[in-house]
């Protein structure tokens, strides 16, 4: 990134924080800040330890220092710009997810489709924050990241003290991690009503079991008979041969068992047992395990894959001192705005356009590489060398340095 | 709360409210005659803590001088536990006051349970088979609770409200007395009570000593614990210092051990300084790991200790082995082979 490329992005960046909406998170003057500036590049310095009192003096920053990336802290501090952690007194942290495409595996590899598998993540987070964790839907803020991902900041102050090791816990929910399947079905011996099974030999009577989910009505319990339910409602809608391909090879799957299998999956009232946790599949030798498979294969389902350091395998969640960017801003690696969604807003979001900061003012640039680009409904085919984009593209390449401003 | 049950929960606020109302004198009560009775149960609940675990006097409002005896002994053996400040005694001493405490609260009145989770800031309701309270609440006293049936994703969670049954609300209960103890401690003591105080504290300290001795004395035998890997030699250091283990790695360094072939007894003397130390519960876990149920279980293979975060500190040799009991029987190999000379030699790894 050259000098005047430089100085044309902190114009753009200059005019843009003059008018924008800047989302001033709760407990301003308990935060700290942290920029990172495009003067400084190719080095990467942060500059942090600040503090604002107000909205006004934060925007005033914004504005005549055109900062490339812009951070506020999660945690709320007696003293915020106090030089080291010590001193700054920690006093409670909003409770993040950071959802990004760089943590996804078989991520793909176009821009768009990646950022439609982190939503699709994001949309089965919020299922776990509003159905499992309660939150009060004012207290989760949804942030496009405008980088590779989604951001959720959760503000209800009763989650505030948790320390990181109770918050790792909330990221082993929702991904599944320590799950123990003995806490999610249990044997329940068929009495009284459902006694008309029992069979009496040598006047001995066996007591029929059956196996029930324990809490079929919340949580991954729920997630667990939905996933039963709807595995067998959907086998049943395939050629015989080739129905449970994936639960057939295990010992004890024998005819009986997909003769009652079958026989459920065509049964719309049976089906609704098993979402009420009514688990009769008859006598199956290897329950255990058939169980264990539709376990593995729930989890692979709903959890949700969160972003951390790599190295520490340390989820952005359990760290409570971390640097958030601030919604409103803009990132500085992409020239796209860091959006905050309402949660109805989010199934539409499109992030290439929705996102777009600039205008299609034409400018020019010199392409270092070739490239594709979809911006605002429209695949932009970059080639290498001098050329005219509408703005919004151009800053967009300057920012990721495949492009320098101007024609030289 | 009544005056007898202040004395039972000595540590809650209500408790020091009124130890603060009567408005007496702290060098009386470290130096007055009249209360040499509740100095001596003070000193018991620290013996009493460091042995058998703290055992409670059953109380009613008309005991009038015992029901004081056993307030003031709480004030009187914090004052010693604060002048010894010793991190192992603390932290046993906090445990065996919330153990104690949790003993008592099983007999308890849902209410009263209720009562004392809000003096932890837990609010907590009550439903047909016990209670519920938000998950941050649990999350704050549950995850020092290292068995995986306290994982947050293993229980029953209705939007943000985790059930728990009666026992297990007074089992976090008594995590969090023993948090709330625990952090209060050590407290600001004037040194000239501590020299008051110096015969009991004398004798404390001797107790403590020997207390820590039996721990390091604790294991010897055929076993040549130079030889562990340093995932069980880092276990081991842990459990000697007192901090509890995950249950992965207690089950990793218990069915080690009894792999090379150290006895029961061995090992729960190794056991016996983590604070949650349950000498009945302990045997029962070693002896079924060490087989007594039929099935003797083998320590888990290295990529195992590695998924759950329990191998520490690679050396080479780990480079060459997958599993901890290999390691070991390289090393004796190699010490028998080699007597001295490789003996010497393969310590640069270890250590």
């Amino acid at each position: 990134m050259n000098t005047s490329t430089k100085r044309y992005l902190k114009s753009r960046f200059h005019d843009y924080y003059r008018e924008a909406k800047i989302h001033v998170p709760h407990s301003l003057t308990k935060r700290e800040w942290g920029f990172i500036s495009y003067d400084s590049m190719p080095e990467t310095m942060m500059y942090r330890h600040k503090a604002f009192g107000t909205g006004g003096e934060l925007r005033d920053y914004l504005v005549s220092m055109q900062p490339a990336h812009v951070y506020h802290s999660v945690a709320l501090y007696d003293y915020p710009d106090a030089p080291t952690m010590k001193e700054k007194k920690w006093k409670g942290a909003d409770l993040i997810f950071d959802l990004d495409a760089d943590h996804l595996q078989d991520a793909p590899t176009s821009y768009a489709a990646m950022l439609e598998m982190v939503k699709a993540e994001s949309l089965r987070l919020l299922d776990f924050l509003v159905d499992d964790f309660g939150f009060d839907e004012d207290n989760i803020k949804a942030v496009f990241s405008g980088g590779r991902g989604y951001h959720f900041h959760i503000t209800d102050p009763l989650i505030w003290e948790l320390e990181s090791s109770q918050r790792r816990e909330i990221v082993d929910y929702v991904g599944g991690k320590g799950i123990k399947s003995e806490y999610f079905y249990q044997k329940e011996f068929m009495i009284g009503d459902h006694g008309t099974g029992t069979r009496t030999f040598n006047d001995r009577t066996e007591i029929l079991s059956k196996y029930v989910i324990k809490n079929p009505d919340t949580g991954w319990g729920k997630r667990l008979a939905e996933y039963i339910a709807s595995y067998l409602e959907e086998e049943g809608q395939k050629e015989e041969k080739e129905r449970f391909a994936d639960i057939k090879h295990i010992k004890g799957f024998g005819k009986k068992t997909q003769q009652q299998m079958n026989r459920i999956s065509k049964d719309s009232k049976a089906l609704e047992d098993i979402r009420r946790g009514r688990l009769d599949f008859g006598k199956i030798r290897d329950f255990k395990a058939i169980m264990a498979r539709f376990f593995d294969n729930t989890i692979d389902q709903h959890r949700v894959t969160l972003a951390g350091s790599a190295q520490v395998d340390e989820p952005v969640t359990a760290d409570i001192k971390r640097l958030i960017r601030l919604p409103g801003s803009l990132h500085g690696g992409s020239g796209m705005k860091v959006i905050p969604l309402s949660l109805e807003d989010m199934e539409d979001f499109k992030p290439l356009q929705d996102a777009v900061a600039f205008s299609d003012r034409p400018v020019t640039l010199k392409a270092i590489k070739p490239l594709e680009v979809q911006m605002m409904d429209l695949d932009i085919r970059v080639e290498e060398g001098v050329q005219e984009l509408p703005e919004y593209a151009a800053v967009y390449l300057m920012c990721r340095g495949v492009a320098e401003y101007g024609s030289y | 709360m009544e005056r007898a049950e202040l004395a039972l929960y000595p540590f809650t606020s209500a408790a020091s409210q009124y130890v603060g109302e009567l408005d007496f004198d702290l060098d009386r009560l470290i130096n007055s005659r009249a209360f040499q009775s509740a100095r001596l149960r003070g000193e018991e609940r620290l013996i009493q803590s460091l042995t058998s675990g703290i055992s409670k006097p059953s109380l009613t409002n008309t005991d009038e001088g015992r029901v004081l005896t056993e307030l003031l002994s709480y004030p009187y053996a914090r004052i010693l536990v604060s002048c010894l400040n010793d991190p192992y005694l603390n932290r046993k001493y906090s445990h065996a006051e919330a153990e104690a405490a949790y003993s008592l609260l099983l007999e308890r009145e849902d209410f009263f349970l209720r009562e004392i989770g809000e003096e932890f800031g837990i609010h907590a309701k009550q439903h047909e088979r016990g209670f519920h309270l938000h998950f941050a609440d649990f999350l704050k006293y549950s995850t020092t609770l290292k068995a995986i049936e306290w994982k947050l994703i293993n229980q029953r969670m209705v939007h943000g409200n985790v059930f728990v049954e009666r026992k297990d609300f007074a089992r976090l209960l008594q995590e969090a007395i023993k948090k709330n103890i625990h952090e209060g401690l050590p407290l600001k003591v004037p040194e000239k009570t501590c020299t008051d105080c110096s015969g009991a504290l004398s004798r404390l300290k001797e107790l403590l000593q020997q207390k820590k001795g039996d721990i390091e004395n604790g294991q010897t035998g055929e076993v040549d614990s130079k030889l562990f890997p340093p995932c069980i030699n880092y276990a081991i250091n842990n459990v000697r210092t007192g901090v509890n283990l995950a249950h992965s790695m207690r089950f990793a360094m218990t069915s080690f051990l009894t792999g090379i072939g150290m006895t029961v007894d061995d090992i729960i003397n190794m056991f016996n300084v983590s604070p949650d130390f349950d000498e009945e519960k302990t045997r029962y876990q070693i002896e079924h790991i060490a087989g007594s149920s039929g099935t003797k279980y083998t320590p888990p293979s290295c990529s195992t200790m590695k998924t759950y975060g329990n191998c520490h500190g690679t050396d080479d040799l780990c480079k060459r082995i997958n599993h901890p009991l290999n390691y070991y029987r390289r090393k004796m190999w190699y010490k028998k082979k080699f007597k001295k000379p490789a003996n010497t030699k393969e310590k640069k790894g270890t250590e």
